[in-house]
């Protein structure tokens, strides 16, 4: 086939309509047409692509490497700084979100402790709340189980964001902030209590530095909320159930964040130590709001059921123990609510 | 220095069967060099671009069955390559000025007086910038037909445009032409 291009032929018919006058092809002149036909006639020229081009261009062609820069090496640097953007950005948006507690928090809280794998265990161990009336008294075994799940009960999961809500639901922050140097000192001597704590399974040790901490940076330390939560679980894992809850009653509990957890573990020991009056209000307090059904909502419920049994409140002890398996059919205490009330 | 027409001269038009990449190089390279100066403009490096179209056609010669036109073919490969490689100036005028210094290089040429080569290197510059502003499909229209001197028809081969649309397109590529160029002319002033 003919190569019409080549030849430059031009159809006849395209001369017959101004659209197909080619401007580059007009005189020189003032009209706007002329000007442009000028300008686009001056960009047309172009360096001829001569035989030496030809070769050498054909060697790189034949040679089969390519001398541009590598298109993979541009994409994986693009790829590679959204990725930077995009994770730096999600970390601020993080912190933004988190709110003003967070960003008064140094690093060096022990918000970068990795929860131990044994605390995390201990929540699956399985202890019922003071057993009602219609149960039979607890063997001495299941005695040690309940305070070792109490006090794992209180283990952190997530020392991160339940130590900041524990601080926000325990106590206000001091009103100024304190120096640096003092808060750094502070955080790191709170995070060695921590680690001993739930790394190394000593609480002794923790609460030794929990003593070194109160001693030094006393009742207004920056973390003081974090700490007495850190001396509860470490009276608790000691068994020292009586300190632990001179502890918890002196703190104002929320029901919120970890202020949950420590209600609920006020709850159990009060009603251990017979308060079982108060011991109904921390219950009542964690089921009256919209709790999530968890393993908190689960204890609290079980253990209202169980309260009111022992204060002869049997009607709605049942009823209880009866929304407690409408609500946890597999839950941990569903077998001893299945026997209480006779399913 | 090459205007219009004068080198385009591919002496094989591949009627049946696959053409061999050798073959279509020696027949097509100075054609495919043209179009991709004029469609790249002047920052492009024409070696780099009939390299990258060739390279595409190695690749894609297996796919090649002859139903088109070699030259259609490779226009549409070298209009892709070209695009490409304007975007890529895009993106390199961003961070850097350097660039700039080529179009010196590229379009220096002895035959002109200094003020002349000055005058037709601004020339150059205010067209593609120009150009640069235009859709791509009027773009391209405007350059094959005022530049590259081809027919409606030719245009309509290559790009796969019907007739009638090659003239719509040249005719708003005309129009948007004008009208940036004296929004550019008042700019200056």
């Amino acid at each position: 086939m003919k190569e019409s291009i080549a030849k430059g032929s031009q159809n006849d018919a395209d001369e017959r309509t101004p659209v197909r006058d080619r401007w580059t092809a007009r005189p020189a002149g003032d009209s706007d047409e002329a000007l442009a036909g000028a300008l686009l006639r001056a960009a047309a020229t172009v360096q001829p692509f001569g035989a030496k081009n030809l070769a050498e261009v054909a060697a790189r062609l034949r040679s089969r490497e390519r001398h541009l820069p590598r298109k993979w090496a541009w994409q994986i640097a693009v790829a590679a700084g959204l990725l930077l953007f995009g994770g730096a950005l999600y970390a601020a948006v993080l912190h933004i979100l988190r709110g003003p507690s967070l960003r008064a928090l140094p690093a060096a809280v022990p918000v970068s402790m990795p929860v131990s794998a044994p605390a995390r265990r201990t929540h699956t161990v399985v202890a019922p709340p003071p057993a009602p009336l219609l149960l039979p008294e607890p063997e001495p075994s299941s005695v040690v189980r309940a305070e070792e799940t109490r006090a794992s009960r209180l283990a952190f999961r997530g020392a991160t964001q339940e130590s900041l809500e524990a601080r926000a639901s325990l106590e206000p922050p001091p009103a100024t902030p304190p120096n640096p140097s003092a808060l750094a000192q502070e955080s790191r001597l709170l995070a060695g209590a921590i680690h001993k704590l739930r790394q190394e399974r000593d609480p002794g040790q923790a609460l030794a530095m929990l003593d070194e901490h109160r001693a030094r940076f006393g009742a207004k330390g920056a973390l003081e909320p974090e700490a007495n939560v850190t001396r509860i679980e470490a009276l608790l894992r000691l068994g020292r159930h009586d300190q632990a809850l001179g502890l918890l009653d002196g703190l104002a509990l929320t029901t919120a964040g970890v202020g949950r957890e420590m209600l609920v573990a006020r709850a159990e020991l009060r009603a251990e130590k017979g308060r079982r009056a108060a011991a109904l209000n921390d219950f009542n307090s964690l089921l009256s709001v919209d709790a999530p059904p968890d393993l908190v909502s689960e204890r609290a419920l079980y253990g209202r059921a169980t309260c009111r049994a022992q204060m002869g409140d049997g009607a709605r002890a049942r009823a209880d123990l009866e929304d407690y398996l409408v609500r946890f059919p597999t839950g941990r205490f569903a077998n001893q609510a299945r026997t209480l009330i006779g399913k | 220095m090459t205007s219009a027409r004068s080198d385009a001269t591919p002496t094989l038009e591949v009627a049946s069967g696959v053409p061999d990449l050798e073959t279509v190089y020696r027949a097509y390279a100075p054609t495919v060099a043209r179009w991709a100066a004029r469609l790249a403009g002047p920052l492009a490096d024409v070696d780099d671009l009939v390299h990258e179209v060739f390279l595409v056609v190695r690749r894609r010669m297996p796919e090649f069955r002859g139903d088109a036109k070699v030259t259609t073919w490779l226009y549409r490969i070298t209009e892709r390559v070209a695009q490409e490689s304007r975007r890529k100036d895009r993106y390199r005028r961003w961070f850097s000025r350097a660039r700039q210094l080529e179009i010196e290089r590229t379009m220096a040429t002895p035959y002109l007086t200094p003020v002349d080569e000055f005058e037709r290197r601004q020339s150059i510059e205010m067209v593609y910038r120009i150009l640069d502003r235009l859709p791509g499909k009027y773009r391209n229209v405007l350059i094959l037909f005022e530049m590259e001197e081809l027919s409606g028809e030719e245009i309509a081969t290559l790009t796969g445009l019907k007739l009638a649309t090659v003239w719509v397109h040249l005719h708003r590529a005309r129009a948007r032409f004008i009208a940036e160029m004296k929004r550019d002319s008042e700019k200056r002033t």
